[in-house]
């Protein structure tokens, strides 16, 4: 006969979030702030095909920290709902606020009931325009979701990142600013981290239905200098 | 609609039509009637840098159904599709296409080649002309950003794919536009040469087959005239198309209707 032995819910909640936030440590964070034109997501990773940040609609954006394989999965299922959605009704239909929603019950969910929590954070973009406001929503492992009023960072390191942006300048600022304070909220004081090593996406309107554009190494460098 | 996670088998991967239909989406296979609005003329002439496309306007049932239909539109920046034979299908096939391109790039990250764009039509219409009497037959064309060429590829009923190296036509006025362009089709025709060609091709089809919309100099309807090179899906503008067909027109009612022995 197996032993069963009494744990709290409390302890349990307390170990899972510990395994949780262990996992999502291992890997280097992201800021996404709205600049004075747009959205910018901007993210530590040396590789230049394994992405973290990803076009999800015409006006929304995706971005991921921790295990790549589960971030990536969410990533998809965001981009089949986006599309299925906008498929049955219209495009103009297609909400992030809804889309995040789902992301925090997926994840409540897998922290609750799944056999491990999801190592992952989440971030859903959207540009605004004369139906819906501008906005980011930041959804933690454990389902939490919250609503960044001007700028928000994931991964393990955030609280210190976020102090670090938050020194920048309180009005919104050209692309080249806000990507410059990004970067080196993300850097720190003791080193500075080469273009090349930084994914950097942005939503802006540039007069065609999808917003999103990804960044190249050259634009990057040219916004940097 | 909850979110739509699937376990690494079940995937249904970057195909929009896979993962559709695995959710109930896809079109149906139901057999429905057969007066929808259909009846068509398109042309698509391949050129030195790219390819031209000339699509009338006119959706025909019983009776004229809309003068001003776009048969003609950009699957995506590079790649145009055409469509004939059911208006509900072919408009249906040019949303899922749509649709499954943009929706490729953002689950992979590249683009589909443009054969891959081709090819994947294949199976949709397949399904939709073998189930139901509503058939729809696509003409896509497009610029090949891996070749550097413009390419055309024609579908038949059974959703087999050909690519054309000169020229393709659907729709109702086929034969007639397909006979001048058989005339006039050179293998080193430019940009104006291909577009002077597809719309006397189109002129000529409005002018025998009673379901295609020729010229309208009566409502300003002209048909519907676009280009896809290097730099991407371009329309016509409406005013250049209709003194191209003014200056046929002229020289039409010159030569009292016929074309005069020459293609002109």
């Amino acid at each position: 006969m197996t032993n069963y032995f009494y744990v709290s819910p409390e302890q349990l909640i307390k170990d899972r979030a510990e395994f949780a936030q262990k996992g999502i440590a291992r890997g280097r964070s992201i800021v996404a702030a709205i600049y004075d034109n747009g959205v910018v997501l901007v993210a530590e990773n040396p590789s230049a095909s394994l992405n973290k940040i990803s076009e999800v609609y015409d006006r929304i954006a995706f971005a991921g920290v921790g295990k790549y394989n589960e971030f990536d999965r969410l990533r998809e299922a965001g981009i089949r709902w986006a599309d299925s959605t906008g498929y049955t009704y219209s495009r103009e239909d297609v909400d992030a606020r809804a889309l995040a929603n789902y992301y925090a019950q997926h994840l409540g969910d897998m922290f609750t009931e799944g056999q491990k929590p999801l190592e992952v954070e989440i971030l859903v973009a959207q540009l605004g325009n004369k139906l819906r406001p501008t906005k980011l929503y930041r959804v933690a492992y454990e389902g939490t979701i919250s609503d960044e009023p001007r700028f928000a960072v994931l991964g393990g390191d955030a609280e210190t990142i976020k102090d670090r942006f938050a020194l920048s300048e309180d009005s919104l600022q050209s692309l080249a600013t806000t990507l410059h304070n990004a970067s080196t909220a993300l850097s720190g004081p003791d080193r500075v981290i080469p273009p090349e090593e930084l994914e950097v996406g942005i939503l802006e309107d540039r007069g065609i239905r999808r917003t999103f554009l990804r960044l190249t190494d050259e634009q990057v460098k040219e916004l940097l200098s | 609609m909850g979110l739509p996670l699937f376990s690494a088998h079940g995937d249904p991967g970057p195909s929009f039509w896979h993962y559709a239909d695995s959710m109930g989406l896809a079109p149906s296979r139901g057999a429905l009637h057969e007066d929808a609005p259909h009846a068509t003329t398109v042309i698509a002439v391949r050129y030195d840098h790219g390819v031209v496309m000339v699509g009338d306007r006119q959706a025909t049932g019983n009776y004229i159904a809309s003068r001003d239909v776009r048969k003609i539109e950009p699957a995506d920046r590079f790649t145009a599709l055409a469509i004939s034979g059911s208006a509900a299908r072919g408009m249906e096939l040019l949303k899922i296409a749509q649709l499954s391109f943009e929706h490729y790039e953002k689950m992979t990250d590249s683009a589909l080649s443009l054969e891959g764009k081709a090819n994947y039509l294949s199976p949709i219409i397949q399904r939709n002309n073998l189930s139901s009497p509503l058939l729809v037959l696509p003409l896509l064309a497009g610029w090949d950003e891996s070749h550097l060429v413009g390419r055309i590829f024609e579908y038949d009923g059974a959703g087999g794919c050909y690519e054309r190296f000169d020229f393709a036509t659907i729709g109702s006025g086929s034969p007639f536009a397909e006979g001048a362009l058989r005339l006039g089709f050179r293998s080193d025709l430019d940009r104006e040469g291909a577009l002077e060609l597809g719309a006397l091709a189109l002129y000529e089809a409005g002018d025998n087959d009673p379901n295609t919309g020729g010229p309208d100099f009566v409502r300003n309807i002209f048909p519907m005239m676009i280009s896809v090179s290097a730099e991407g899906f371009q329309e016509i503008a409406a005013p250049e198309v209709g003194e191209r067909f003014r200056q046929i027109n002229e020289r039409r009612t010159e030569s009292r209707g016929v074309a005069g022995g020459t293609l002109r």
